[in-house]
């Protein structure tokens, strides 16, 4: 407890020594002290609310209508996120995750990072993918194809469902930009071809990937081996590596204005 | 050493731990989801707040509130002030304020408790004063010193406001504030106060560090969280007391609350054993509970077991005994409340 703050006490309890009826004068002047050294005014005031002073009460008020108002930010659209296994039901997931972070923790491969504000309020650090290094195999080395975000997940945020395979999850759909692909540049670039464990991309005549739209599911592994935005590879106006998996509403908004 | 900063350590080291998992991939948790691998135990809000929200019982998240119960039953708030890295995020404050140092906070306790300790050494004769002190023990239990009857009648609970406006009597701001977003996660379909959890925020910081230096996730998460953080902990000074909704749980349920009970030894209490007034251990407490005269301050429910009252009584008659004493502040007090009040009343 600060100096102040005892003071502050001492002279309580020396004006409570005073008699009542000079409490009405004293009042003011207590609650001016009070003020100024942050001493609950409520504690001298005489008119409560069901045990309240006014200002505890209003901070009380304040507060919770803070939260409602926190709470109604839902209306507000926030973009689409990849998702670990088990939150690809969007409300679900938001329903459950307390932002514990569990799940990043656990992640044996560390590819489930916070979500950034950059992706909404409400959204900052829930469970998204970072496949900037590693790709997610639903942790078939570590744990024989049991996702470790989903088994620990203490609120069920993450839930896999019974019949739930690392085929049918659909985390998201990975896109190539051609504008950025060193491969569309006939450079020969294949790593994503070679990376993916799904087969879920082809080459074409002139040994350019490109996508199987229904066999990929997500895992990030054409992502994280991309090699476009490293030294001495970078295209003009670049901003992310020209392979990249999009949540599936992203990648077929993509498709409809022809990005693709 | 000292129970302040003991309890510094143990905070700081809470969170060294949960940093440590965070690089390891151990999988303690944090302190929102403590446990190892799928067994965690939750945070009793975020475990009532998202069977709200999903309107679904979840029986991780029912069993970890029944252990938060239990935890805050034994323990009170106990981790406020010994696990909590908020009182730690707080003491940025302190880079900013004048150090209160602790001479001046000593210089303002202790006289009063020398003046005490001198008169009973000088003016009394400290031995008979002792042996009569203790002799007469068993009776003070029942009787009381003019000291006592003295601070009692400063305050007698019936028309004096600001004894029903402590915290931990009434329902009080966090009340609200764990209403409001209990409510919220209800109507909204999602846990709203894990949002701005300054417990998750600060765990939240830290994860964004290692992630920063780790793997270079670049982002303004790492400005925006620590500024709610600042403003929600460093800005409202009384966080803890007025608006965290998890110290209102707590004190709901810290009602229930007997164990290690800060607990007066009647034969060494300046007030009782000598006849002086003393009250440091009020003074002390930061959650304003006045352990001699607990009618008086904030509730038991609010005590976080920090021992400051422990650590500053003069005469070290404070212990906080796991199973409560019969004899001991509590039946004393009531019975010299009744004195008080019918001395009170025969003198109106």
């Amino acid at each position: 407890m600060s100096q102040e703050q005892n003071k502050v006490e001492q002279r309580k309890v020396s004006q409570e020594k005073t008699s009542s009826a000079a409490d009405q004068s004293t009042d003011a002047s207590r609650e001016d002290k009070g003020m100024v050294s942050n001493t609950p005014p409520e504690q001298q005031t005489k008119k409560t609310y069901a045990g309240m002073s006014r200002r505890t009460l209003f901070l009380g008020l304040g507060g919770a209508a803070v939260l409602l108002g926190l709470g109604g930010l839902k209306l507000v659209n926030s973009n689409p996120l990849i998702r670990p296994p088990g939150g690809q039901i969007e409300d679900d997931l938001i329903a459950g995750c307390i932002r514990c972070e569990k799940c990043y923790e656990i992640c044996p491969r560390n590819v489930i990072a916070p979500a950034h504000i950059e992706d909404g309020i409400l959204t900052m650090r829930t469970p998204t993918f970072d496949f900037s290094r590693d790709y997610c195999d639903w942790c078939q080395e570590e744990e024989g194809g049991k996702p470790l975000c989903a088994k620990v997940c203490p609120t069920e945020a993450l839930k896999l469902p019974e019949d739930a395979t690392v085929e049918n999850t659909i985390i998201g759909k990975a896109a190539i930009n051609t504008d950025w692909c060193l491969a569309y540049r006939l450079i020969g670039c294949r790593f994503c071809y070679d990376a993916c464990p799904y087969e879920a991309m082809e080459l074409d005549d002139n040994e350019r990937p490109y996508m199987i739209y229904d066999k990929c599911n997500g895992c990030g592994a054409c992502e994280s081996v991309c090699v476009s935005l490293q030294n001495g590879s970078i295209s003009e106006g670049a901003t992310s590596r020209a392979i990249v998996v999009h949540p599936v509403e992203i990648y077929e908004q993509m498709l409809e204005e022809g990005l693709l | 050493m000292k129970s302040r900063t003991l309890r510094t350590i143990t905070a700081v080291a809470v969170i060294i731990v949960v940093a440590i998992g965070f690089v390891t991939n151990f999988g303690i948790g944090t302190v929102s989801a403590v446990g190892w691998e799928d067994f965690s135990l939750l945070c009793p809000l975020g475990a009532l707040g998202t069977m709200l929200a999903k309107q679904l019982m979840i029986p991780r998240a029912v069993i970890s509130l029944i252990f938060a119960i239990l935890f805050i039953i034994i323990f009170a708030r106990a981790f406020c002030g010994w696990l909590c890295p908020v009182p730690i995020v707080q003491k940025i404050r302190n880079l900013f304020t004048k150090k209160p140092s602790k001479k001046a906070l000593e210089s303002q306790i202790t006289p009063e408790a020398d003046l005490a300790e001198k008169h009973a050494e000088n003016g009394d004769d400290p031995k008979s004063t002792r042996t009569t002190a203790t002799l007469d023990a068993p009776e003070k239990t029942s009787t009381l010193t003019k000291a006592e009857k003295k601070a009692l009648k400063t305050c007698s609970t019936s028309d004096c406001s600001s004894c029903a406006e402590k915290r931990g009597k009434a329902l009080d701001s966090r009340h609200f504030i764990l209403g409001g977003s209990l409510l919220s996660a209800a109507i909204f379909g999602f846990p709203v106060f894990c949002v701005i959890c300054p417990i998750g925020l600060s765990f939240g910081t830290i994860l964004l560090v290692i992630r920063l230096f780790s793997g270079g996730d670049v982002t303004w998460s790492l400005i925006a969280i620590p500024l709610i953080l600042i403003a929600e902990v460093v800005l409202f000074k009384k966080w803890c007391g007025k608006l965290c909704p998890l110290s209102a749980f707590m004190s709901l349920f810290g009602k229930l609350n007997v164990t290690f009970r800060p607990t007066i030894k009647d034969e060494t209490c300046i007030e009782t054993a000598r006849d002086r007034e003393c009250g440091v251990c009020a003074k002390v407490c930061p959650e304003g509970i006045d352990p001699r005269h607990p009618e008086r301050g904030s509730a038991w429910s609010e005590c976080t077991k920090c021992r400051a009252c422990v650590d500053a009584c003069p005469t070290k008659s404070i212990k906080m005994p796991l199973i409560p004493q019969k004899k001991g502040s509590s039946s004393p007090s009531e019975s010299v409340l009744k004195t008080a009040d019918s001395e009170g009343s025969s003198n109106n």
